[in-house]
């Protein structure tokens, strides 16, 4: 008894399941909606594809299709289901977004009438109350930018000031020894300190430097390379002769201990720049 | 005076003289307007520093060296740098005996007194590591064993500044490695004469069969040397006797320390550079007849020694400043203060 019941209910429900296809004709605008089991006579159709150019208010998609017998003037008839969504409000004949499989349009299909509605009025544009939040900041990101790049400012005057203040202090300490010396002027004290046997290894080291120093000056070597200023003023007789003198004794083994320094040194004592003689 | 002291008994340094002299003048027969190169080769060899020249090709740079290994009868060694050259090819290698099965140690060309290794620029630069590592360490090793390299042992190396393309640049730190960079230029109007006059009265050479060829500057080199390695001893040993004052040595710390104070150099003068300054200089000085150095000898050497030891900065350079111009401003300023 039982098993027959449960035979009767499923044959019911096979039965009543045809009746339960989707038939959405109506749907808001972006939602999907479907029509299913719908017939249409002529040969098989394919939703006309979409176009990048053209904005079409209603997108067209052909789920599935089988073959549905021929009508009674010999028509063979095709059954589908279909899936759209309206993009745009207002109301829409599905038939114009179907061609043929060749991409052909047909003609002589039934409407097939959909309505797309919007969840807004179509005047209705006045957004949402903005939700409560906290308060913004001072000022807003301008002015934080703006008093930020103030402070740095001053901060970075500030700073200026006190660094040259610093120098200007230590500027001021170091007085005249900071001022650059004439060549005659430092050489004179090394000669004297020489004539009192005080001068000390790289005290000695600079009173050579500056003696030639001095001669490159007085022959008009300055800007000639070293190597062959050195060559051009041993060539020279006077500064040759002091420069061996003084290679004798600083550099000689055997020349420091009788080199007479008094008379090598004693025209130098009271030498002056180029300018000034 | 604190100093480097020579001996108590003075060295003789005439009979020492007269052998780099004659040298010089044997060299002088076959190479003409290169006076200062060949005092460069002669400060390397007495020092057992490297030189490195710099110059365009045809400026008897292997004719130089040839002259110089035959007058001072050392083994001269050449090698050709090339971009396939593999370090092996120059250090030596292992090779199987197929008749005992054992390895043999086959030694390379740098078993030799004077190696010249021409556009060593050119070479990949494992191939440049291999050659100045065992430049530095004076010894290589083939498999498992160590070799000391003969003495004297003297590289002389050369590089072509122009053709730059597909060469290898030697960085600073194997650079430091050449005691002497010297910049060859082009002779004179009257040497150029001169050696066009001494090669059009080279004539023809006939050989056993009867061919003739036409002879070359290496054909005129006299084959008896005037000195041999012994001789070249003494006057390394007689190099380590010349005098340097305290003075001296002032000037060479104020030159090194003013490269590395100067505000457009990036890279200042090494220890070494100031090492090798007062080695060079005192074989100038040795090969001049001095028994002391004197700060010509530090201002004619200051370039080939210092030169190539420093790197002006992006700015300097931006500026259109070279090394050379602001190592004589160094110069004029030391020679000046």
């Amino acid at each position: 008894m039982t098993r027959a019941l449960i035979v009767l209910v499923t044959l019911v429900l096979a039965a009543a399941a045809p009746c339960q296809r989707a038939d959405q004709r109506t749907a808001k605008v972006g939602a999907r909606a479907r029509i299913e089991q719908l017939v249409l006579p002529g040969p098989e159709l394919a939703a006309r594809p979409i176009s990048d150019t053209t904005k079409d208010p209603i997108v067209l998609r052909v789920l599935a299709t089988w073959p549905h017998g021929v009508a009674d003037d010999g028509t063979e008839m095709h059954r589908y289901d279909l899936e759209w969504v309206g993009l745009e409000p207002g109301e829409f004949d599905l038939a114009s977004w179907l061609v043929l499989k060749s991409g052909a349009d047909v003609a002589g299909l039934p409407t097939i009438g959909v309505t797309v509605e919007s969840v807004l009025g179509w005047d209705d544009i006045e957004p949402n109350e903005p939700a409560d939040g906290s308060l913004p900041e001072l000022g807003g990101y301008r002015s934080l930018l703006f008093g930020l790049g103030l402070l740095w400012a001053l901060f970075g005057v500030a700073a200026f000031v006190w660094i040259a203040r610093r120098r200007g202090d230590s500027g001021d300490q170091a007085g005249d020894a900071a001022r650059p010396r004439s060549l005659a002027d430092r050489l004179r004290p090394r000669v004297e300190a020489a004539l009192r046997g005080e001068l000390g290894g790289s005290e000695r080291a600079e009173l050579e430097r500056l003696l030639l120093g001095h001669w490159r000056q007085r022959l008009g070597l300055s800007d000639v390379p070293a190597a062959a200023a050195l060559a051009a003023l041993r060539a020279h007789p006077e500064a040759g002769a002091l420069l061996r003198a003084l290679e004798q004794w600083l550099h000689s083994p055997e020349g420091a201990a009788d080199a007479d320094v008094e008379a090598l040194l004693r025209p130098y004592r009271d030498v002056r720049d180029e300018g000034q003689e | 005076m604190t100093s480097i002291e020579s001996p108590a008994e003075s060295p003789q340094f005439a009979e020492t003289e007269a052998f780099l002299q004659a040298i010089r003048d044997r060299v002088g027969q076959v190479v003409v307007g290169q006076d200062v190169v060949v005092e460069r080769v002669l400060i390397a060899l007495l020092t057992g520093g490297h030189l490195l020249l710099q110059g365009v090709p045809g400026l008897a740079k292997t004719l130089l060296v040839a002259a110089v290994s035959k007058t001072v009868h050392l083994e001269f060694a050449r090698i050709q740098f090339t971009i396939d050259l593999l370090p092996s090819d120059i250090l030596g290698s292992e090779i199987l005996d197929q008749r005992s099965h054992e390895f043999r140690t086959r030694k390379g060309p740098i078993f030799t007194n004077l190696l010249l290794a021409d556009e060593i620029n050119r070479a990949a630069p494992k191939v440049q590591s291999a050659l100045l590592e065992a430049m530095q360490e004076r010894k290589v090793t083939i498999g498992n064993e160590t070799f000391r390299l003969p003495a004297p042992f003297l590289v002389i190396a050369t590089q072509n500044p122009v053709e730059q393309a597909g060469t290898f640049e030697l960085p600073e730190a194997q650079l430091d490695r050449f005691m002497l960079l010297h910049r060859l230029r082009y002779l004179e109007p009257r040497q150029e004469k001169e050696v066009l006059r001494r090669n059009a009265q080279l004539g023809i050479r006939r050989d056993e069969s009867g061919g003739a060829v036409a002879r070359t500057e290496f054909d005129v080199l006299e084959q008896e040397p005037v000195g041999g390695p012994e001789d070249l001893a003494r006057a390394m040993e007689q190099v380590q006797q010349v005098h340097v004052s305290d003075t001296f040595l002032e000037h060479v710390v104020e030159i090194v320390d003013r490269t590395r104070r100067h505000p457009q150099l990036e890279l200042g003068a090494s220890p070494r550079a100031g090492i090798s300054l007062l080695k060079a200089a005192r074989a100038r000085a040795l090969i001049r007849g001095r028994n002391y150095v004197v700060p010509e000898d530090l201002f004619d050497l200051a370039e080939d020694v210092i030169l190539h030891r420093i790197r002006p900065s992006y700015e300097a350079l931006a500026e259109g400043r070279s090394g050379l111009q602001i190592l004589e401003e160094i110069l004029a300023e030391v020679s000046a203060s």
